[in-house]
């Protein structure tokens, strides 16, 4: 399979980069890691007559603990530095759960969070992962800037809010509250190089150790045209006590946010048994590292 | 244990450091002045007739220089039996699968190709189409050949003893069915092909392949060219596993259009192109009856199959026989019935894939045992051990077991895996399954009706002594067969294996059939013995005539040269040589006379030194009609032990642990048969629970790359442990015999007990997914 031909252009600056996307108009594709872009080429799917490269766009690439209480993620990040940045494991640990289920070695060097994002696939890793934590979304263009919440990203299937010339520059996640867990459940035929079946992030936390659950969000992914967040199951949670029971009412209630389809990867009866299984196993795992919770 | 000095151990394979720096070439990696890229045109259609196709676009656009449909080619039919010859270069009338092969164009970049196919017209008239091989075979179906009415492509009855009279004399018969799917082998190396036509008006093909010697022959035939002038180079190859086992377009257009243009010519196929070629393992539907008495003795197996052939043949005859044959054995039965067909469909065809014909039907029929141990109330190893062949036994359908470790393979992995304390005693979720197989050290007989030997080897000494040249046609595919050749050699000859050379992949080198049905270590390997001894002999000759002693003392080892065991008296042999090579810095020394000086000796003496080989089977198998597929002078057999955990509440199944015995008579390299043990156990696990090849309702394959069609990825693999256990077969060379196939029998069977010991649940259907299984649990407890 051979790429059709392009231009690749490398910009130097961020305004460079965001003035080559206006000028270039529909015709012109970002390219982070290439790892969905030159499929689609390859396969004739799309067909950019320029591929404008973030390589050389200065921090973009970065993850950056905020004096405030967060962290700001650049949308180059690949999936292999955010599986292995400290800090995410241990604060944002469905973040770095999904980035280390992501594909396999070599594609996590290439691929990147903003790719996986801009790419609006409904069984992505990434998108529940930040859904859990109400990520803000920065994009960017020559002329405009806006900040949108992830949840309001995604549009359908490969499609979602961004414009031909807006850039993603990226993505902020508030530091969770004291005793909070978090989980990340895929679930795939092989153990590695999967496109889920069924993926679910969970954050969950508890008033204190012993306590109620005080916050708790619920992301889907592979189950809906777009990723979801589990509302109806979250409401129920909140102010109970956590058990396996509460748990697994909630992963019942879960289903009823979702959509899946029938496909060659699995049926829609058994994405809807998974969602709930899955859905309260995250939970009681979430559950598990809130108690284990540390400054 | 015994005196080999290069046999019998773990060795570095001979081609390692080319392989592991990049230096290794592949078909793809060649370029030559002026070389075309060549692409070809495939139906997007599962069956219409061919109205009218329009080369004219094509041919104008700038950098085409030849358009090839099957005008131009011809219509010499084709196939990989004689018996069935049902393809041609390129589809006239018809075509009968998404994929078919309709012209092929030459350019002078791979983009210019790849246009200039965009630009032929053709004009199809959509015919019906049938996918499922059940349905192809019923009244008012579509018909996919004329010649075949139906759409049965071959069938196959045989019966050994009264089957029904032996099954009304059992006290117990159980039946199961079995459904596998149809599997791309997924090699690494997609095919590809450089053919060179010269002004000699010989014809060279590059060509990645496990047959050069077929391919030499077919393309000699449909391209008419007498089949001395054809000469195929096979270069390193990345995987085959039965595809790669026959001609392919790519290879007939690649000779036709250099033939054209007088230039040479490249193509290679695409990921999905592979599988629109496919000729991988078919999917097979068994049914199967086995009868035992109350104390675990079987007495009789009734088979049946359907085949799934696609549009066209490939090695399909062969396979329907095999899924029949290769049920004789491992274990004693009165009387055996098989009754089979193949199936053609509008889907790629399919061939031969590593198990050959026997896969699924192992399967069914091990599966069948352990259902069968459970009604009983019988341990499954016991009741295997209970109706084992051994050494000497000849199945109910006339194969001959010459030598079988079967038993020590399953008394071995029993205690390699601990299943005493395991089988039955493991908690809810874990599993233990076990099965066993055996498998063919090279056919019987060649492909085409002949008395042709199977294998030659040249071995060719260099002027200096230092360096065997060992010339053979037989295919190195990555099995590692170069190195078991050079290993025989330099014990033949006695001398380290780094002094022996492969020289091998090419037909101009010597006849041999190449790398199908584990055939190589056995058959070439026998040719390459007999040539190194006839070379010792020579060397031995010129030597006992030099020095004025007896041949028959004389002793090769480790390098040098013992007369009676003694160093003898062979100054004057080092003195001259010595002198021959003032200033060197590599002087022979030491006490004993050097090979390299004897050698030496020996060309002084006789010229250039050529010793040679070669190998045919004696007469092989039964009387009766398809008695000689199945046929082999040796059969390896193993047995596996395999370990599962599984989710019962998602149904994912992880495979924690396998234990593997295989008896391959002499394990010449052992690094080499652990290989291919684990590598068999990969690819039986991928069959069993991730692979099939999916097409839509149009006949389109929808997973046609290594994203979408799942093979086993590192993570997916268990520790596996492999013992080899060593039986000394008569037929083979230093006692070898194969573990390329024979090894990947007993996979599925045990990992499908192992399911069914975790859960209850027999599932008979492949791949067993999450999803299979999950609902099967909830099936079961919602009867329960
Ligand atoms: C073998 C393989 C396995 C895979 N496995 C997985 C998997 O397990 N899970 C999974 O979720 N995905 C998987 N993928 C898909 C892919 O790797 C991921 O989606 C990856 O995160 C994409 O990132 P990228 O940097 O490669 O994106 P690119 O291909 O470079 O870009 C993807 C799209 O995003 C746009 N884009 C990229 N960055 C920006 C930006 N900053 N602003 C605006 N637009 C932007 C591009 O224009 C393009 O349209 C796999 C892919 C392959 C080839």
């Amino acid at each position: 399979m051979l790429l059709p031909n392009f231009e690749y252009i490398e910009p130097t600056t961020l305004e460079e980069a965001l003035r080559l996307l206006s000028d270039m108009g529909g015709n012109a594709r970002v390219i982070a890691g290439g790892t969905d872009l030159l499929v689609r080429m390859k396969l004739k799917i799309e067909k950019p007559s320029q591929l404008i490269s973030l390589r050389k766009v200065p921090g973009l690439n970065q993850v950056i603990k905020r004096e405030t209480h967060g962290v700001s993620i650049g949308p180059a990040v690949t999936a292999a530095d955010l599986a292995r940045n400290e800090f995410i494991r241990d604060k944002f640990a469905p973040l770095a759960t999904a980035a280390g289920k992501l594909g396999a070695p070599v594609i996590r060097n290439r691929a990147t969070i903003g790719g996986n994002l801009v790419n609006g696939r409904p069984a992505a890793d990434f998108p529940p992962a930040c859904m859990v934590f109400d990520a803000i979304l920065k994009l960017k263009s020559a002329t405009n800037e806006r900040e949108i919440l992830v949840g309001e990203f995604f549009r359908g299937p490969g499609e979602t809010i961004i414009e031909p010339n807006e850039l993603l520059v990226g993505i902020f996640m508030e530091t969770p509250a004291p005793w909070t867990g978090g989980s990340y459940i895929k679930l795939g035929a092989r153990k590695a190089l999967e496109i889920s079946m069924v993926n679910v992030a969970v954050m969950l936390t508890l008033q204190e150790p012993l306590g109620p659950i005080v916050d708790v969000k619920i992301a889907l992914g592979a189950v809906a045209p777009t990723p979801v967040r589990a509302f109806a199951a979250e409401q129920y949670l909140m102010g109970r006590h956590p058990s396996e029971k509460v748990f697994s009412e909630a992963g019942a209630i879960g289903v009823g946010m979702c959509h899946p389809i029938t496909d060659h990867r699995g049926t829609m009866e058994y994405r809807c048994l998974m969602i709930e299984t899955l859905t309260s196993r995250a939970l009681n795992l979430a559950y598990q590292n809130a108690l284990a919770w540390k400054p | 244990m015994n005196d080999f000095r290069v046999l019998n151990t773990r060795a570095p394979r001979v081609d390692a450091a080319a392989k592991a720096t990049g230096q290794a070439k592949y078909a793809d990696d060649f370029k030559m002045p002026g070389m075309l890229y060549a692409a070809i045109l495939q139906s997007p259609v599962a069956h219409a007739r061919i109205l009218h196709i329009d080369t004219s676009k094509a041919k104008k656009l700038a950098g085409v220089e030849n358009v090839v449909t099957s005008k131009e080619a011809g219509l010499i039919r084709y196939g990989v039996s004689p018996a069935r010859y049902d393809e041609t270069i390129f589809a006239h009338d018809k075509v009968r699968y998404v994929g078919d092969e309709i012209a092929a164009v030459a350019a002078t970049s791979m983009e210019i190709a790849q246009e200039a196919l965009s630009l032929i017209k053709v004009d199809y008239e959509e015919i019906p189409a049938v996918f499922d091989m059940f349905e192809a075979t019923k009244d008012g179906a579509p018909q996919i050949h004329d010649e075949f009415p139906g759409n049965i492509n071959a069938e196959v009855h045989q019966e050994f003893g009264d089957t029904e009279a032996a099954l009304k004399s059992c006290d117990l018969v159980v039946d199961h069915t079995f459904l596998n799917k149809r599997q791309d082998a997924a090699f690494i190396e997609p095919h590809s092909c450089v053919a060179v036509f010269d002004h000699a008006g010989k014809l060279t093909l590059y060509t990645s392949t496990q047959v050069p010697h077929y391919v030499m022959r077919t393309v000699a035939m449909t391209l008419q060219i007498p089949v001395g002038n054809v000469r195929v180079i096979k270069p390193y190859v990345g995987g085959g596993f039965g595809p790669k086992c026959e001609a392919t377009p790519l290879e007939m257009s690649c000779g036709l259009l250099s033939k054209i243009t007088g230039k040479p010519v490249k193509m290679t196929y695409s990921r999905e192109q592979v599988f629109l070629h496919s000729r991988a393992r078919h999917q097979f539907y068994a049914e199967m009856s086995l009868g035992v008495m109350n104390d675990g003795t079987m007495v009789a197996l009734k088979n049946k199959a359907v085949l799934d052939g696609g549009a066209y043949t490939s090695f399909g005859i062969a396979t329907v026989y095999y899924s029949g044959s290769l049920l004789g054995g491992p274990y004693k039965l009165k009387a055996m019935k098989y009754d089979g067909h193949r199936a053609y469909t509008n889907k790629p065809a399919c061939g031969a894939q590593r198990g050959h014909g026997g896969v699924a039907h192992r399967a069914c029929f091990e599966q069948l045992i352990d259902m069968t141990a459970e009604k009983i109330g019988m341990d499954p190893v016991e009741m295997r051990l209970k109706n084992i062949m051994t050494a000497g036994d000849m199945t109910v359908n006339e194969l001959d077991m010459s030598s079988l470790g079967m038993k020590e393979c399953i008394e071995a992995i029993r205690e390699g895996s601990d299943w005493n304390n395991k089988k039955g005693k493991l908690p809810k979720g874990k599993g233990i399954g076990m099965a066993c197989g055996f498998f063919v050290s090279g056919a019987g007989y060649p492909i085409y009706r002949s008395d042709t030997y199977h294998s030659t080897v040249v071995i060719k000494m260099s002027e200096d002594g230092g360096v065997a040249n060992l010339l053979t046609g037989s295919a190195e595919i990555g099995q590692g067969s170069d190195t078991a050749m050079a290993m025989i050699a330099a014990e033949t000859l006695g001398i380290p294996l780094e002094n022996v050379r492969v020289y091998s992949g090419d037909t101009d080198y010597s006849v041999d059939l190449g790398a199908y049905s584990s055939r190589q270590t056995l058959m070439t390997g026998h040719a390459t013995k007999e040539a190194a001894e006839d070379l010792r002999d020579k060397i031995a000759g010129f030597l006992a005539e030099e020095m004025n002693v007896e041949k028959s003392g004389i002793t090769f080892v480790d390098g040098i040269v013992k007369f009676d065991d003694a160093p003898g008296n062979f100054e004057k042999i080092r003195t001259s040589y010595i002198k021959e090579h003032r200033g060197w810095t590599d002087q022979p020394s030491g006490e004993f006379l050097t090979f390299r000086e004897a050698a030496r000796l020996a060309f002084l003496k006789g010229g250039t030194l050529v010793g040679t080989g070669k190998y045919k089977p004696h007469r092989l198998g039964g009387s009766y009609k398809g008695a000689a597929v199945g046929t082999s002078p040796a059969y390896g057999c193993s047995a596996q032990i395999v370990e599962v955990s599984v989710d019962l509440e998602t149904g994912q199944i992880t495979v924690d642990k396998m234990t593997d015995a295989h008896d391959c008579g002499l394990a010449i390299n052992k690094m080499s048969v652990e290989g291919q043990m684990q590598g068999s156990l990969s690819m039986g696990l991928g069959e069993c629970l991730f692979e099939e090849v999916k097409f839509d309702s149009r006949g389109r394959v929808l997973n046609p790359s290594l994203g979408e069609y799942k093979i086993p990825t590192a993570l997916d693999m268990p520790n596996v442990r492999s013992i080899i256990v060593e039986s000394n077969e008569p037929n083979g060379p230093y006692g070898a015999k194969e573990v390329g196939e024979g090894a990947i029998m007993p996979t599925i069977p045990a990992i499908l007990n192992a399911i069914y010991d975790a859960t209850g649940v027999r599932i008979n259907e492949l791949p067993v997914t999450s999803e299979k299984l999950f609902m099967a649990l909830v099936e079961k407890n919602r009867i329960v």
